[in-house]
C-alpha cells in the first residue's frame, strides 16, 4: 500500500494550503528566503505572513478606493442634473 | 383542508399562539439533571461518558483558548443532534428544517470566530485570505475568492442542515405516501415500497446525526483557524 508523499498535518479548511503544501512537499518548491525579497517585494508578497496581509489590505484598499471614487462621481452627476431642472 | 406534502414544515401554533418555542424547549426535558450521589444511574453515566468523549475529541485540535468554546459547541451538538432525532417520530415538527433556525446558529457563531480571529491575531487571519506561494499575477483574484469563501460559509452551514433534513422528510413522505397508494393496487410493488422506505428511514437516523455532528466540527474548524 503507498503512503502518501504528504507528510504533515494539512488544514483543510483552505483549499490554497493544502496546493501549497503538495507543492512544498511533492515538488520541492520552496518560498524564497527574506534575503531575496528586496524592493516592493520585501512588503507584498505570497511568502511572509506580513506580505500576505500587506497584499489583502492593499487589495482591500483599491476595491474601496475605486467604490468611493465611483459613488462621489454619480453623485456629481446627479447634483447638475438636479440644479439644471430647477 | 387539502394536505401537501409541504404541511410538515409548517412552524406550529394552536389558537394563534406560535409552538415553536415548546419544540425548542422539549430536547432540554429529556436529558437527565446529573446528581450528587456518589455512582450514577445507567442513563446518567452514558450520557456523561458520551458528552466527555465528544467534548475530548472535538477540543483535541484546539489550544487553550479555544477550550472556552466547549460548553458552547457540545451543546449544540446535543441540542442538534435530539432536535434532528426527535423530527424523525411520526407526526412531530423538526425545527432545524427552518432555515431562520439554522441561520440563527450559523451567522453569530462564524461571525464570533471571524471577530476573535480579527481581534487577537488580525495578521494572521488577515493572511489567511491569501494562501502561501501564490504566483503574483493571482494574487488580486485568489484574495477576492477566499473573501468570497469566507462570506459563504455561514450561508453554507446553514444551508447544509435544512435542505438535508427537509429533503430527507420530503422522500420519507413521498416514498410512504407511494407505498400506502400502491398498497391495494399492487401489493407486491407496496412491499417494495415498504422496504425502500425502512433503509430511507435508517439512512434519515444516520444524516440526522451526522449533520448534526458536521455542524459543530466546521464551526470548530473556524475556530482552529481565528483563536
Amino acid at each position: 500500500m503507498p503512503t502518501s508523499p504528504v507528510n504533515t498535518r494539512i488544514p483543510l479548511t483552505s483549499f490554497g494550503h493544502l496546493i501549497t503544501e503538495v507543492k512544498k512537499q511533492l515538488f520541492g518548491i520552496k518560498a524564497p528566503t527574506s534575503v531575496e525579497l528586496t524592493g516592493l517585494r520585501k512588503y507584498f508578497n505570497s511568502y511572509t505572513l506580513q506580505g500576505r496581509r500587506n497584499c489583502v489590505l492593499a487589495t482591500y484598499g483599491v476595491f474601496a478606493a475605486a467604490a468611493a471614487a465611483y459613488f462621489m462621481r454619480r453623485q456629481n452627476k446627479k447634483e447638475p442634473q438636479t440644479s439644471s431642472s430647477t | 383542508m387539502v394536505l401537501s406534502f409541504f404541511d410538515q414544515f409548517m412552524s406550529p401554533s394552536y389558537l394563534g399562539i406560535p409552538l415553536m418555542a415548546l419544540a425548542l424547549i422539549l430536547p432540554w426535558t429529556l436529558y437527565p439533571k446529573p446528581t450528587s450521589q456518589w455512582i450514577s444511574n445507567r442513563v446518567l453515566t452514558l450520557q456523561g461518558w458520551f458528552i466527555n468523549r465528544f467534548t475530548q475529541q472535538l477540543m483535541l485540535p484546539l489550544g487553550r483558548k479555544g477550550h472556552k468554546w466547549a460548553l458552547l459547541l457540545t451543546s449544540l451538538m446535543v441540542f442538534l443532534i435530539t432536535l434532528n432525532m426527535l423530527g424523525l417520530l411520526p407526526y412531530t415538527f423538526t425545527p432545524t428544517t427552518q432555515l431562520s433556525l439554522n441561520m440563527g446558529f450559523a451567522v453569530p457563531l462564524w461571525l464570533a470566530t471571524v471577530l476573535i480571529g480579527m481581534r487577537n491575531q488580525p495578521t494572521i487571519a488577515l493572511g489567511h485570505l491569501l494562501p502561501e506561494g501564490t504566483p503574483t499575477p493571482l494574487i488580486p483574484v485568489l484574495i477576492i475568492i477566499e473573501t468570497i469563501s469566507l462570506f459563504i460559509r455561514p450561508i453554507a452551514l446553514g444551508v447544509r442542515l435544512t435542505a438535508n433534513l427537509t429533503a430527507g422528510h420530503l422522500l420519507i413522505q413521498l416514498i410512504a405516501t407511494a407505498a400506502f397508494v400502491l398498497a391495494p393496487l399492487m401489493p407486491t410493488v407496496a412491499l417494495l415500497t415498504a422496504t425502500l422506505l425502512l433503509l430511507l428511514t435508517l439512512l434519515e437516523v444516520a444524516v440526522a446525526m451526522i449533520q448534526a455532528y458536521v455542524f459543530v466540527l466546521l464551526l470548530s474548524l473556524y475556530l482552529q483557524e481565528n483563536v
